[in-house]
């Protein structure tokens, strides 16, 4: 057991000291000259795709809203078959439609005669 | 802190001189940090500037200037562990995957004019490198922050968003997946050395 825990612990101090070792192995790395610039032109870039984007983002809003706001109208205004106002009753409406003397209109009296 | 909250607040602003300042304070900071976390020399700078464009696109959201080195901090963090996810490392590094400054390392050690300090660190990169790739992208930047940046778990709770103990949790066993890793390659080239000495017998 002492012997595992021996082993544990060498391993473990193994491990610090390649990590201690590691940090002074690696090398300070130098900005190229090129590095300002570069994050200028990525930042610029990245703007102008947001900017883009934005421009595209509102169109599409001010679309939909236009769109709604058409069907929302096409719904609410009464068209053209609603706008005769019904003031007869079902009975007369139902008389207006078959008249007496069309041929699709059979007196069930008669029928029986 | 490497610069004023004062600075830091012309930066919010959208004071290009200020932003660059800030940069300029930090960006030797987190190019050394990137280098230790990525291991690719050649894509520090690459990940460096990602890092900083983060940083200014979110500048805005910074409130006080006690969270401004974790969060850069998190930023590198997140933008390294980007780059690990998309570049899984392989645990062989090719002659063709290596940089020009790689490459001439390698030809100079073969023709035996560098000297032995540099070989044993170069030795020591790729033994840790070789660790760490055996290990998840995850535990890589959490050891590395730990055990090579040298940050407290005070530091790192304020990266991780994290209490102490859930961290001292995930650094114990991802210490654990490299001792394992260790003792594997251990075992491996104790293996070989045995192999190497039958045939030599």
């Amino acid at each position: 057991m002492s012997n595992y825990l021996n082993k544990r612990g060498d391993a473990n101090a193994e491990l610090n000291a390649l990590f201690h070792t590691y940090r002074a192995a690696c090398p300070d790395t130098e900005p190229s000259a090129n590095f300002m610039p570069e994050i200028w032109r990525r930042i610029e870039e990245r703007q102008r795709s947001l900017f883009f984007l934005g421009r595209w983002a509102r169109a599409f809003v001010t679309a939909a809203a236009v769109l709604s706001l058409g069907m929302a109208a096409y719904l609410y205004i009464p068209n053209g078959r609603n706008t005769v106002l019904s003031v007869e009753s079902y009975v007369e409406a139902v008389a207006a439609g078959h008249a007496v003397g069309s041929p699709e209109f059979v007196d069930p009296s008669l029928d029986e005669l | 802190m490497l610069v004023d909250f004062e600075l830091i607040k012309r930066a919010q602003t959208g004071d290009s001189a200020a932003f660059n300042e800030v940069v300029l304070a930090y960006r030797k900071r987190t190019l050394g940090t990137i280098a230790r976390l990525i291991s690719r020399p050649e894509d520090v700078e690459d990940v460096a500037q990602e890092v900083f464009l983060r940083l200014y696109f979110s500048l805005d959201q910074l409130r006080t200037a006690e969270v401004f080195e974790p969060w850069l901090y998190r930023l590198t963090v997140n933008a390294a562990y980007d780059y690990l996810r998309k570049h899984r490392r392989r645990m062989e590094s090719r002659m063709s995957d290596l940089s020009e400054q790689q490459v001439m390392l390698a030809d100079a050690v073969a023709g035996g004019r560098v000297d032995h300090e540099v070989r044993q660190q170069r030795q020591v990169r790729e033994t840790v490198d070789a660790l760490l790739s055996a290990v998840s992208e995850a535990d890589r930047i959490l050891l590395t922050l730990k055990e090579v940046e040298g940050l407290s778990l005070k530091e790192l709770e304020k990266i991780y968003r994290v209490n102490e103990n859930a961290l001292k949790v995930r650094l114990f066993r991802a210490r654990q997946r490299v001792l394992k890793a260790l003792g594997e390659a251990g075992d491996e080239s104790r293996g070989k050395g045995t192999a190497q000495a039958d045939i030599e017998v």
